[in-house]
C-alpha cells in the first residue's frame, strides 16, 4: 500500500533538528525547544509593541558622568560612551528593528505574491517578462542598492527599508510562482473551474490558500536574515542614524568601546542573536508544521 | 424521455484534440456522440484510449482543436461570458480521485455552496445553508457534516461530497470522469448505487467514463468504446456486450475477469494461444 | 484456521501474526493474528479492501517494513522470517522468495538498464555475467518481451507499462525463488494486458513448481488464478477456503457482501449492489 513514489524529503528539518535532541524524528510535534523558541518569538514582539513604556530610563538621555558604567544594580546592563543606559535602549530599540523587519517583509510578500501569481497564471510572455524583471532583482545586492538609495535620498531608516523591500520581492515571486504553479492544475481547481467559480475567486479562494503555506514558511525564516540585514545597514551607516536606538546602530556606535567596555556591543548583539533564532526556529516548527511530507502521517 | 425534436442535453461533434510534444498522434480523433435527457451513455477504453480527454473537452477544460460541443442545442466551443456559465451550469463533472478534487481547505458547506453562490442561486447565507443540507441529505450525508474538512471524510464519502457539490447547481448531465476507479469495492458499490439513485430521482443524465466494463454495464443503456483516440464502438448496451462489431470491442469483453472460478478456468485455455509477445498497449 | 489439507510440509507457514506500528497516538495495530499456510507450487490468493492489513502481512514476510512490530511466526521453509538477522533477511529476498509490486515504474531504477537489474539477484549470487545475460534473456524471451537480446539494454522508461511489469516479475523470479509473493500486480494495468500478465505468472508458477502468493482486491483476478482463498477484513482472516468453495457458497456475510459488490456482466443492470455497511467500515478506509 505505502509502494507510491513519495521521494524522501530532500529539505532537512534545519537548525532545530540541530537542536532537538531527537533529531527532528519526533516531526510534527512542539518539543521543548519549539516552546522556548515561540515564547521568545511572542516576547520579542511584545516587545516591540510594548518595549518603549517597559524601559527604566530614558533611552536618549545623555549622562556623560555615568558614561561605560559596567552592568550592576543601577544600570543593570550598563551604560554606553553616552552614558546611556543600554537596558532601555535595547528595549526601545527592539521596536525600530522589528518594525522595520516586518515592513520589509509585508511589502517583499505582497509584491511577491502579486508578481509571482501573475506570472503563473498569466500565460507564457507575462511569465517571461516578469521572471527577467526578478532576475534583475535578484542580481542586486541589498546593500549596493541601499547605499544608492541613501545617496539620493539620504541615509535613514526609511530608505534601509526600500532597499531591502525592493531586493526581497523577487525571491518571494519566484517562490509564489512555482506553488501556484503546482497548484493550478490540480483536480479541486478544476472542479472549481467547471462549477462556473469567477477568476477572480478562483485564484482569491482556491489557488492561494493552497499554495501559500510555504511561503509564511519563509517569510518567518526570513525574519531573522532581514533583521541581520537591516542592522547591518544601519551598522554601517545607511540605516537608523544615531542617536536612535536601533540594535545594529547601537553596535555601530559602540564600535570604538567595544574592546574596554564589553557590554556596549556584547548586549545589542545578544538580542539580535537570540531575536534572530527564535524566528528561524518558529519557522522551522512551522515548515515542519504545514509540509505534509516532513510529517509522519497515517500511512493509506 | 427524449421527446422528438427536443435538442439532446449534450452533443459532441468532430471533436479533435491533438496535444503539443505529440504531433501526430490526435488524442482525440474525431470523435462525436450525444446524450439525450436521463440518458447513460458510457464512454469505456484503455488508458491512453482518449476517453478522459474527451471528456475534459466537453467539460470545457480542455479546448478542442476543433469540432463543437453542444449543450441543450447551444454551441459552448465557441461561446463566451455570462450566456456560457448559464449554459454550462447544465453540465458538471465528478472527477476520478475524491483526495484531490475537493479543495482541503473548504469545509463541505462551503464545497457545497460554492456552486450555489457564484451563481447567484441561493445568495442568502442562511437559506444557502438549508439547501446545502438539503443537497447532502440526497447523497447520504447530513447537516452534521457541514462544518468539516474533506480530510476527516473517508474515499467513499469525500465522493459523495464531489457529488453534491456537482449537483449543488442543478444539472441535468454529469460527466463522471472514472468516480469509482480508485475507490475499495464495497465503497465503490454503494457510490454505483448512489449513481443508480440520482438517475431514478433526478432524472439526470450521465456521461460515464470508466475502464471497468462490468461498471459501465451496470450504469449505462448506451456504451462507446474508444480506442486510440477514436470512438471504434457505438452502440445499445445489449448489442455492445452480448454481439460487439468491432474485434477491439471483443477483446477487450474477453479480457474482463470474472468472478467464477468455473469459467474462469474455462476460458484461461481458451485465451492462451495469443501471441504471448503481443503488447496491446505497443499500439498506441 | 491454516488446517487446510495441504500435502507435507508448507512452504510459507504464517502462524499467529501480528503487527504493529507505531504513531503518536499509540502503537496502531494493523494485523491481528494471522494464520496462513501455502503449500509448495499452490497458487493462493490473500483478498481486502484498503487497511485490512493484506499488503503488510504479505510485506512481513520479506520483512520490508522497517518500522512494524511484529509477533508470531512466519516459518518460511522451515525457518522463522521474523528471528533471522537483516543479513539472513537479505539472502532470503529473491532467492528463496521474490516479490512483485503494484507500480512497476516504481520498483525499477530509472537509471540502470532493465537487463543489469534483472541479473543483479544472480550476479550478487556469483553467477557469472555472461551466464547471468544468457538466463534474464532467456526468461525475458519466456515472458514475452518481443527480441530479449536487444530489450535487455533498455532502460524502463522505453517500456509499456505492461512490460515492465514483465521486468519486474523477471527480477522477481531469475533467482528460481519457490515463493512469489505478488502485491496487487496488475491494478495499474488495463484489462487486456492485465489479463497477459496473470496468465504469464500462472505459466511460470506450473513450469517452476512455484508458490504463489496474491495480494489484491480484485475478487475477479482471483477466481482464474487461485486454488484458495483467504478473504482478510480489519487485520484478521474472515474466510479462507478454496476457490470454488468461496465462490460458490462464501460463509462469512463480509465474504458474500464482497462479492455481491461487484458489478458483473451479465447481471441484470443497476442491481443494487451495495449491502449496508455500518460507518465503521468506510472509516477505517482512512
Amino acid at each position: 500500500m505505502s509502494t507510491t513514489t513519495t521521494p524522501a524529503p530532500a529539505r532537512s528539518a534545519g537548525l532545530r533538528a540541530l537542536l532537538s535532541r531527537t533529531g527532528g524524528e519526533r516531526r510534527g510535534h512542539t518539543t521543548v525547544v519549539d516552546r522556548i523558541a515561540l515564547g521568545t518569538a511572542g516576547l520579542m514582539v511584545l516587545l516591540a509593541l510594548a518595549g518603549p513604556y517597559l524601559a527604566p530610563l530614558d533611552p536618549y538621555a545623555v549622562n556623560l558622568p555615568a558614561a561605560l558604567t559596567p552592568p550592576g544594580a543601577e544600570h543593570w546592563l550598563g551604560t554606553d560612551a553616552n552614558g546611556r543606559d543600554i537596558l532601555s535602549r535595547i528595549l526601545a530599540g527592539g521596536r525600530t528593528t522589528l518594525l522595520a523587519t516586518v515592513a520589509v517583509i509585508a511589502a517583499a510578500t505582497v509584491i511577491g505574491t502579486v508578481i509571482g501569481t501573475a506570472a503563473a497564471l498569466g500565460g507564457r510572455i507575462v511569465d517571461e517578462v516578469l521572471m527577467r524583471i526578478c532576475d534583475v532583482g535578484l542580481s542586486l545586492p541589498a546593500i549596493v542598492v541601499a547605499l544608492g538609495l541613501a545617496a539620493a535620498m539620504g541615509p535613514s531608516l526609511q530608505s534601509a527599508v526600500i532597499a531591502l523591500a525592493a531586493t526581497w520581492w523577487p525571491g518571494y515571486a519566484r517562490l509564489v510562482r512555482t506553488l501556484v504553479r503546482e497548484v493550478r492544475d490540480a483536480e479541486f481547481v478544476e472542479s472549481a473551474r467547471v462549477l462556473g467559480v469567477s477568476r477572480t475567486r478562483l485564484v482569491l479562494r482556491h489557488v492561494l490558500p493552497n499554495s501559500l503555506s510555504a511561503l509564511y514558511v519563509q517569510t518567518t525564516l526570513d525574519v531573522s536574515a532581514v533583521m541581520l540585514v537591516i542592522s547591518g545597514l544601519s551598522f554601517v551607516g545607511v540605516g537608523a542614524q544615531v542617536p536612535a536606538s536601533e540594535w545594529g546602530a547601537m553596535i555601530a556606535a559602540s564600535r570604538d568601546t567595544a574592546v574596554t567596555a564589553w557590554w556596549t556591543v556584547l548586549f545589542p548583539g545578544l538580542a539580535i542573536a537570540i531575536t534572530a533564532i527564535a524566528f528561524n526556529l518558529v519557522g522551522d516548527w512551522l515548515r515542519v508544521r504545514t509540509d505534509p511530507t516532513l510529517r509522519t502521517g497515517g500511512r493509506r | 424521455m427524449n421527446t422528438a425534436g427536443e435538442p439532446p442535453i449534450l452533443e459532441a461533434r468532430n471533436l479533435v484534440k491533438t496535444f503539443p510534444g505529440q504531433a501526430g498522434t490526435r488524442a482525440v480523433d474525431d470523435v462525436s456522440f450525444t446524450v439525450g435527457r436521463g440518458e447513460a451513455l458510457g464512454l469505456v477504453g484503455e488508458s491512453g484510449s482518449g476517453k478522459s480527454t474527451t471528456a475534459r473537452c466537453v467539460a470545457g477544460l480542455v479546448r478542442p482543436d476543433s469540432g463543437r460541443v453542444l449543450i441543450g442545442g447551444q454551441d459552448v466551443t465557441r461561446a463566451r461570458g455570462r450566456a456560457l456559465r448559464a449554459t454550462r451550469r447544465r453540465v458538471q463533472m465528478v472527477f476520478q480521485d475524491p483526495y484531490s478534487s475537493l479543495n482541503p481547505r473548504m469545509t463541505v458547506a462551503e464545497l457545497v455552496g460554492e456552486g450555489l453562490y457564484v451563481h447567484g442561486i441561493e445568495p442568502d447565507r442562511a437559506r444557502r445553508r438549508d439547501r446545502t443540507v438539503q443537497i447532502l441529505e440526497t447523497v447520504g450525508l447530513g447537516a452534521e457534516h457541514l462544518d468539516r474538512y474533506p480530510r476527516s471524510f473517508s474515499g467513499g464519502q469525500r465522493q459523495r461530497i464531489a457529488i453534491a457539490r456537482a449537483l449543488a447547481v442543478g444539472p441535468d448531465l454529469l460527466i463522471c470522469d472514472e468516480p469509482v476507479a480508485s475507490l475499495d469495492v464495497s465503497v465503490q458499490a454503494q457510490v454505483l448505487d448512489l449513481f443508480c439513485d440520482l438517475r431514478e430521482k433526478l432524472g439526470l443524465a450521465l456521461l460515464f467514463i470508466a475502464h471497468d466494463l462490468a461498471v459501465v454495464h451496470h450504469l449505462c443503456g448506451r456504451v462507446a468504446v474508444m480506442n486510440s483516440g477514436r470512438v471504434v464502438e457505438l452502440g445499445g448496451r445489449e448489442q455492445v456486450y452480448t454481439a460487439p462489431e468491432h474485434p477491439y470491442t471483443r477483446a477487450l469483453l474477453d479480457a474482463v475477469p470474472v468472478p467464477d472460478p468455473a469459467a474462469e478456468r474455462a476460458r484461461a485455455g481458451a485465451l492462451r494461444p495469443v501471441p504471448a509477445h503481443h503488447d496491446p498497449e505497443e499500439t498506441r | 484456521m491454516s488446517a487446510h489439507p495441504t500435502q507435507g510440509s508448507p512452504l510459507l507457514d504464517i502462524r499467529g501474526l501480528t503487527v504493529s506500528y507505531p504513531t503518536p497516538q499509540g502503537p496502531a495495530q494493523v494485523v491481528r493474528g494471522v494464520d496462513l499456510a501455502v503449500a509448495p507450487g499452490e497458487r493462493v490468493a490473500l483478498v481486502g479492501e484498503s487497511g485490512s492489513g493484506k499488503s503488510v502481512t504479505a510485506r512481513s514476510v520479506l520483512r520490508l517494513d522497517p518500522d512494524a512490530r511484529t509477533g508470531g511466526r512466519i516459518l518460511l521453509e522451515g525457518e522463522d522470517v521474523l528471528e533471522m538477522t537483516p543479513r539472513e533477511v537479505r539472502r532470503v529476498r529473491g532467492a528463496r522468495a521474490g516479490l512483485v509490486f503494484q507500480d512497476p515504474l516504481a520498483s525499477l531504477n530509472p537509471v540502470k538498464t532493465v537487463g543489469w537489474q534483472i541479473t543483479q539477484p544472480l550476479r550478487i549470487r556469483g553467477v557469472g555475467r555472461r551466464e547471468a545475460r544468457r538466463r534474464a534473456v532467456d526468461l525475458l524471451g519466456r515472458l514475452g518481451v518481443a527480441d530479449p537480446d536487444r530489450r535487455f539494454d533498455d532502460h524502463p522508461h522505453q517500456f509499456s507499462g505492461g512490460m515492465r511489469q514483465r521486468v519486474v516479475i523477471a527480477i522477481a523470479v531469475i533467482a528460481e525463488p519457490r515463493l512469489l509473493i505478488a502485491d496487487e500486480p496488475t491494478t495499474a494495468l488495463d484489462v487486456r494486458v492485465q489479463a497477459q500478465v496473470l496468465e504469464l505468472m500462472e505459466d511460470l508458477a506450473r513450469e517452476r513448481g512455484m508458490a504463489v502468493l496474491l495480494i489484491t482486491h480484485d475478487l475477479g483476478i482471483v477466481a482464474g488464478f487461485a486454488r484458495r482463498v483467504a478473504v482478510m477484513r480489519h487485520g484478521l482472516i474472515v474466510e479462507e477456503a478454496d476457490v470454488d468453495r468461496l465462490y460458490a457458497s462464501p460463509s462469512h456475510p463480509y465474504t458474500r457482501s464482497l462479492l455481491d459488490a461487484v458489478p458483473r456482466i451479465g447481471d441484470a443492470p443497476g442491481r443494487r449492489l451495495g449491502a449496508p455497511v455500518p460507518a465503521t467500515t468506510e472509516g477505517e478506509a482512512l
